[in-house]
């Protein structure tokens, strides 16, 4: 019995059009995924690595999930849609019979067609190599059969076999089509509900467990894999992974077998029942009127009747959603996602912030965006053909109503729904906001963003989905056409790095909100945008209107023929004044974005980079002036965004060969800067190259320069945004918050910053491999050069700076005077004169907001005093004493151990969340309105990052301020690792370092991370030149473990004495991280020079770990512990492939910790009762302690200090007898 | 008041011919509509109903009080303005009350103000006896709940041109003289059409009538006039089962119809036939008679 069925079934399947069509997408998915060389893992990785092929049949498994709903669903349902349920189960079949033949026909189909996914990628790197479509064909590996056969072993055929059997089950006992839709729907929540839960580190193994796809617990396994081992490893079946998939497939088959043994065909036939009637129904009513005797009103048709009718109908419609049971349970998945994104937010480090309204606005970007593309596609659907579908459309369609008043109540209900689900927004906005204590409200922001732009984004989805809805006429054959055309315009720009949002049809994004600038003025772009592709949309809506079905013939010559009717006078002018929109705006917008401003593509910019490396690579070496003195003039102009800066510099030729000509570049970009005034020595110099479409310029001097020569430069620079471009922030200068800084003036010789980095790219242009951007520490034309610049050396800095009255404008240096004048438009503004005592480099901030301030002083001990301020949004007042906190902490640690501040001022301030970043300039750090001052520290177990963050750049006042490494490679290590070092010390002093632990997570989480995705090649702490995780994450970790092992003070007199020797360095050559190095070393003991230099030089791992460690109880409270520990080293070539184990004793710690307890703040902190370092040689050791107190947990390395690969694995929790 | 249908034809695009040159005059009253399944009787309904085009013909309603002559196929919205139909198939958005939907449907059938819409659809629910569920959800409606429903909206508005496709399908005997009483109190000056295959129906109900079959009109007039047109003209005769393949043959069988165990069969001749008797026809035997001149019918 089972074998007819499973073979008719297979049979059935093969027959059908729509598997083959599956089978076909999917296969294209990952065929052109692979063939486009685009995937999962770095440039070093190859496109089909085994690691890749797991991440795309993963991947493949969620989207499959649509496939199953549609495969599995319907194998039950069609007996109940063709109603042959009646009498198919007359027929002489057992019921297991028929539910295991009807599984496993559709299973093995829908096994094949996942198949098809794994197939693309064979196929995909076999023609990859001789297509070439991903510009480096030697990214294609080896095709072997195991590294397609392991995953889809162990998640293909377990995650269908899940997801088959839970839509199986559904519609076997709801008999609903639809029950799979939320089936889909609830475990695209359980999945997506680990995306948000995993920001946070420690809810890893949770997450890990919960995933049904187990894509997270993948993740995990392999997060930390270097990109040769990506090309050969397969996920090990162990630890999270294992269990996660022991879990799932238990739970499939649970359902499975639920579903087999519950099924019976007279439940499956059991007529489904209303609430019991009114048993008076049935009963013949008393004496009716005649029907003469009812009223006979003369009807009315008139427009204001219709309309009323319209509204009517609208409501009826609308009431049908919201009473359908679906309906209601996708938009409780739809708040819950909202609510979840809105609680969790952004996170820094794990600490969430604040719950402002536009963070409550933009949780709608997140998950909730798929629902409302979900509600909008179906409930679309349902709406055009709710009366064919009900079949009342043979009553609805010959009732004497203009065709336009149906038609207008369906589109009117959608806008409803819109409506309803901008609502969901601020209900949600408004609830996480009271449960959090935040009570400051802004419904009038609340209002505006959804109304502009929330709604008029949702609503122009519901016109597509509309109008393809009504010329397609079949429901879901429109669903999916509609999630076809979306996918299209979704996918063509992913695939063909295609952004030109002019003719991606519904693009026009939406605004950033900040605090400080509101919506900016990036208003009038987006609404660009939204009326031409309103005016697009209204096209499609009067198409819609003409091809509406109405009556029951929909052949296509009888539409056409109902179309011709339809064509009036008013439908043509709407049609018509659309079009005039249409193209009048399209008009518009490309005079903005393609006229006034420049736009070019992904492709165009790559080819323009290496156009300007072709060109004028040639002057890199070309030597140039550096700059001794500025004295700057800077009028800001908010309300236009526009700024205009005038500099008197002093350049002078510090090299030893004569200079006769000035190259100048000026960036092309969208400030669209003019450089209206160039001076040297009073006279205008001839140019001699004038390349305004590379921004490159050559002027002969006046007079030669000869090594030592000094001369005068005035330049005078313009820059101002001019109407809209197609997307990018234009940040530098905004209504409220503008921050630009020294960077408006031109800067001299090229830029090998433009450079392309990308191997792939540089191939694809001819261009030669780069494998440094930094020259080597011993390079005389690096060392003559300072890191951030090579326009300047020291300097000396003043200037005055004038913006709108109500605004306070901001330059480095103490403020020497405010005055108000008339500017050179002859309105009032307001100047603020600034000065640096002594030097520094040539790097300054200009900022202009409406701040509150907050001010205090620093007293150093030898009573150095230096004035402190904040400068903040008004609203944003919440963290100040952090910020405050953390600079005084940190100018007394700095001043005491590194050397003295050298300025009489210190402040902070805060510029708009265009950008996320803070950063140091002398004497002043500008922080993103993102970066603490809306963070949420009420929670003491959270990391205060606004105090370690100010902490890092304050330190930054003395290492790249005071010390300026040279440009050479690793000199960013001395600035950046050394800030990182700084903090840590800042925040070990206040928290205490048994709080430490949880932070040097994210280091060491983050370095590991970083190294696995090397799109090059890893490099050393003394070589690295660009690799922010290695300046970082790895600095920083390696930082704390020396000052733990050698002792912070140690390390400071080191630092101390690298700062006599190189602070405010006046000749080159400046510092490297040669020298840097050189003072560590001197500081570091021999027993820990094996140390230093194999993680400082060398790249190494550490594979520390803990079996198992038993205790027992000695008496007076005392335990004898015994630790079962294995400690291994791991050296690695720079491409991540392991070169040779170590044979070298290693110093690491060895600690039994009680249970946690609570530091003066109420944070968490481990408490050890044992902690001490041994010297281990690679291999198990078992160590036995004596300790006084209750162990609990116990290990190797527990804070991970070491870089160990798996950080997990280095406490166990000890067992008592 | 007349519905004048000339040389009107439709065939879809799958090649069906529903209707080929069909012409007829409807006059005032109630008037049936015959055919078998597939004739064409719903397209020519659902063709007046304003709910399909015609591939050519005109379909014309005159003598409309105050409106003039009216083009049914292009001045649909006025025809609409007088028209009630209660489709062959229909159906109801189940998540609201038949009290609500009737009420929204009058509205839209131009009754503006509320409370004369309100005693009109009282009224109506109870000529169709729902007074009493009228509060319920229209997806709780059992059939015939459903398809009184039905016949309660297509009389909103007392429209003048009432188009009634297989209205007592589905209804019990008493419900379906309900409906039929209810189809006399409709008054005079109004078209009634009655598409339908139950002969009976026609027979009590329609002063006109016509029949057709293929998409082609085989007879119009009035009831009476055509069984007096074949009167004398059918013959019976009981046969075994096993004859019938032979009398086929030789004779014009037009119905057969079992009867107690024997197949009776009905024939039509102008002359006697031996081993015949003669019958006096009813409605029945014109319709088979006008029917198997176009097609085989099997009815054994």
């Amino acid at each position: 019995m089972f074998l007819e069925i499973f073979k008719f079934e297979l049979a059935y399947r093969l027959k059908r059009p729509a598997t083959y069509l599956y089978a076909l997408i999917l296969f294209l998915f990952t065929f052109l995924f692979v063939i486009y060389g685009s995937g999962p893992a770095s440039e070093k990785t190859n496109i089909n690595a085994p690691y890749a092929v797991s991440q795309f049949l993963i991947v493949m498994t969620i989207f499959g999930m649509l496939v199953a709903s549609a495969i599995m669903g319907v194998p039950v349902y069609r007996d109940v849609e063709h109603n042959t349920k009646n009498y198919f189960f007359s027929f002489p079949i057992t019921e297991k019979g028929y539910i295991l033949g009807r599984y496993f026909g559709s299973f093995v189909v829908l096994l094949g067609i996942m198949a098809m996914g794994a197939l693309g990628i064979v196929i995909g790197s076999l023609l990859g190599p001789v297509f070439n479509l991903a510009d480096n064909a030697e990214r294609f590996g080896p095709i072997r059969f195991w590294d397609y056969a392991q995953p889809f072993l162990l998640f293909v055929v377990p995650n269908m076999f899940l997801v088959g059997s839970i839509f199986f089950a559904l519609v076997a006992f709801s008999r609903q089509v639809f029950a799979t839709y939320a089936g889909s729907i609830l475990l695209f929540i359980a999945y997506l509900l680990g995306s948000t839960l995993s920001q946070d580190l420690e809810n890893k193994q949770l997450v890990n467990l919960l995933d049904p796809f187990g894509s997270y617990a993948y993740d995990t396994a392999t997060k930390y894999w270097s990109p040769v081992e990506q090309n050969v490893l397969l996920a090990p079946l162990e630890g999270d992974l294992l269990i996660n998939r022991i879990v799932w497939l238990s739970v499939a088959l649970l359902v499975f077998l639920g579903t087999v043994l519950q099924f019976s065909f007279s439940n499956f036939l059991a007529v489904k029942l209303g609430k019991t009637r009114n048993k008076k129904g049935e009963a013949v009513a008393e004496i009716a009127p005649s029907l003469a005797s009812l009223p006979t009103p003369k009807p009315v048709f008139s427009t204001g009747v219709y309309v009323r009718q319209m509204l009517g109908q609208a409501g009826l419609e609308f009431r049908s959603i919201i009473r359908d049971p679906y309906f209601i349970a996708i938009m409780l998945g739809a708040v819950l996602f909202l609510f979840l994104d809105g609680w969790f937010g952004s996170q820094q480090y794990g600490t969430p912030s604040l719950p402002t309204t536009y963070a409550m606005l933009e949780a709608r970007n997140g998950t909730f965006f798929f629902f409302v593309l979900i509600v909008v596609i179906f409930y679309t659907g349902e709406v055009v053909h709710r009366d064919k579908v009900v079949h009342y459309d043979t009553i609805a369609d010959a009732l004497p109503v203009p065709d336009w008043m149906n038609y207008g109540a369906k589109l009117l209900s959608m806008t409803y729904i819109c409506l309803v689900l901008c609502a969901l927004v601020l209900v949600s906005g408004v609830v996480n906001q009271t449960v959090k204590g935040y009570f400051n409200y802004e419904f009038g922001l609340y209002f505006r963003d959804l109304l502009s732009m929330a709604f008029t984004q949702y609503f122009q989805y519901v016109m597509l989905a509309f109008f393809v809805h009504t010329l397609v006429n079949q429901k879901f054959v429109g669903h999916f056409a509609t999630l076809a055309v979306y996918i299209v315009i979704w996918a063509v720009p992913q695939f063909a790095e295609f952004n030109y949002r002019l003719a991606l049809p519904f693009s026009g994004g939406g605004v950033q909100i900040s605090d400080l600038n509101g919506f900016g003025h990036y208003l009038s772009g987006v609404f660009a945008f939204r009326a031409y592709w309103y005016a697009f949309g209204g096209l499609l809506l009067v198409l819609a209107l003409w091809f509406w079905n109405r009556g029951s013939d929909t052949g296509f010559k009888a539409r056409v023929q109902l179309a011709r009717q339809r064509i009036g006078r008013g439908s043509i002018a709407l049609f018509a004044l659309c079009l005039v929109a249409f193209v009048g705006m399209g008009a518009f917008i490309y005079t903005n974005v393609s006229v006034k401003n420049r736009y070019l593509s992904a492709e165009e910019q790559r080819e323009a980079s290496a156009n300007f490396e072709k060109t004028y690579h040639k002057y890199a070496n070309v030597l140039q002036p550096k700059i001794t003195s500025a004295k700057l003039n800077v009028d800001i102009f908010p309300d236009e965004f526009k700024a205009v800066a005038s500099g008197k510099f002093t350049i002078v030729n510090k090299g030893d060969q004569p200079i006769d000509s000035l190259h100048l570049t000026i960036p092309t970009d969208n400030f669209h800067r003019q450089l209206t005034t160039f001076l040297i020595d009073g006279k205008a110099p001839a140019k001699i190259l004038n390349d305004t479409d590379q921004g490159y310029y050559i002027y002969r001097l006046p007079r030669t320069l000869n090594p030592g020569d000094t001369a005068r430069m005035d330049m005078t620079v313009t820059g101002q945004y001019a109407g809209f471009a197609n997307s990018g922030n234009n940040r530098d200068v905004v209504g409220n918050g503008t921050f630009f800084n020294v960077g408006i003036f031109p800067a001299f010789g090229y830029d090998a910053n433009q450079e392309l980095n990308s191997d792939k790219y540089r191939k694809k242009y001819n261009l030669p491999l780069k494998e440094w951007d930094a020259p080597a520490q011993n390079d005389p034309r690096g060392l003559r050069d300072f890191l951030f610049t090579d326009d300047a050396n020291w300097v000396t800095f003043e200037g005055t700076i004038s913006t709108s009255p109500d605004q306070t404008a901001i330059l480095p240096g103490k403020l020497l005077k405010t005055w108000i004048a008339n500017g050179p438009d002859g309105k009032p503004r307001k100047y603020f004169q600034y000065k640096l005592p002594g030097f520094s480099d040539y790097f300054f901030s200009m900022c202009s907001a409406r701040y509150g301030v907050k001010r205090d002083t620093w007293t150093g001990p030898n009573g150095q005093t230096v004035a402190l301020e904040v400068y903040h949004h008004p609203t944003h007042n919440r963290n100040l004493d952090r910020f405050m906190a953390s600079m005084k902490a940190s100018l007394s640690y700095y001043a005491k151990n590194y050397a003295p501040y050298p300025y009489p001022v210190l402040r902070v301030l805060e510029f708009p969340r265009y950008a996320t970043f803070a950063q140091s300039f002398p004497t002043t750090v500008p922080y993103s309105e993102e970066f603490g001052w809306v963070g949420d520290f009420h929670d003491p177990n959270k990391t205060d990052y606004a105090y370690y963050v100010t902490a890092h750049e304050v330190a930054h006042q003395w290492w790249g301020h005071q010390i300026m490494p040279s440009r050479t490679r690793g000199a960013n290590q001395i600035s950046e690792t050394m800030a990182e070092y700084s903090a840590l010390m800042i925040l070990k002093q206040r928290y205490g370092a048994g709080a430490m632990p949880k932070f040097l997570k994210y280091s060491l989480d983050g370095y590991l991370r970083g190294r696995a995705n090397e799109d090059k090649f890893e490099a050393n702490m003394l070589d690295n030149d660009t690799r922010a995780y290695v300046w970082y994450q790895k600095g920083s970790t390696l930082m704390y473990a020396l000052q733990d092992y050698i002792g912070e003070d140690r390390v400071n007199q080191a630092m101390n004495d690298y700062m006599k020797a190189a602070r405010f360095r006046q000749r080159a050559p400046f510092t490297t991280s040669l020298e840097w190095y050189g003072f560590l070393k001197a500081a570091t003991p021999d027993s820990l020079r094996g140390w230093l230099t194999d993680n400082f030089e060398k790249l190494t791992l550490y594979d520390n770990r803990i079996t198992k460690a038993e205790a027992k109880s000695i008496g007076n409270g005392s335990y004898s512990v015994k630790l079962y520990v294995k400690s291994a080293t791991e050296y690695y070539d720079k491409t991540g492939k392991e070169l040779a184990k170590g044979k070298a004793p290693v110093v690491v710690d060895i600690a039994v910790l009680t249970d946690d307890g609570k530091n003066k703040d109420g944070m968490t902190t481990k408490v050890p009762l044992y902690m001490q370092k041994r010297s281990l040689l690679p291999g198990n050791h078992v160590i036995e302690v004596t300790v006084k107190g209750k162990p609990v947990k116990a290990g190797i390395d527990p804070y991970n200090k070491l870089i160990d690969r798996v950080s997990d694995d280095n406490l166990v929790t000890v067992d008592m007898p | 008041m007349q519905l004048e249908i000339n040389n009107l034809s439709k065939t879809y695009t799958n090649g069906v011919r529903a209707l080929q040159n069909v012409s007829f005059t409807i006059n005032q009253g109630m008037f049936g509509l015959l055919g078998p399944n597939g004739a064409g009787k719903s397209s020519l309904m659902r063709t007046i109903a304003t709910l399909q085009e015609a591939d050519s013909g005109s379909i014309r309603l005159t003598g409309l009080p105050g409106e003039g002559d009216l083009d049914v196929l292009t001045q649909k919205d006025a025809v609409r303005r007088v028209l009630g139909y209660l489709p062959q198939e229909f159906g109801v958005y189940p998540r609201v009350t038949a009290e609500a939907m009737l009420d929204h449907i009058a509205s839209l059938k131009g009754i503006a103000n509320g409370s004369e819409r309100k005693a009109i659809v009282q009224g109506l629910l109870q000529k169709v006896n729902l007074y009493d569920v009228r509060k319920k959800n229209l997806g709780t409606y059992s059939g015939g709940m459903k398809q009184r429903f039905g016949i309660a909206q297509a009389l909103i508005g007392s429209p003048r041109l009432i188009i009634v496709d297989e209205p007592t399908a589905g209804l019990d005997p008493a419900e379906r003289n309900r409906f039929h009483n209810l189809l006399a109190e409709i008054g005079e000056n109004t078209i009634v059409i009655l598409s339908t295959h139950i002969v009976e129906d026609v027979t009590n109900l329609c002063s006109d009538m016509a029949i057709i079959c293929l998409g082609q009109v085989v007879a119009t007039g009035n009831p009476a006039d055509l069984v007096k047109e074949v009167s004398g003209k059918i013959w019976q005769k009981s046969v075994e089962k096993a004859e019938i393949d032979t009398y086929r043959q030789t004779h014009r069988i037009i119905s057969t119809q079992l009867k107690g165990g024997k197949t009776r069969l009905h024939a039509y001749s102008d002359m006697p036939l031996a081993g015949f008797d003669p019958v006096s026809p009813d409605l029945e035997d014109v319709y088979f008679t006008k029917i198997t001149e176009r097609m085989e019918v099997a009815t054994v």
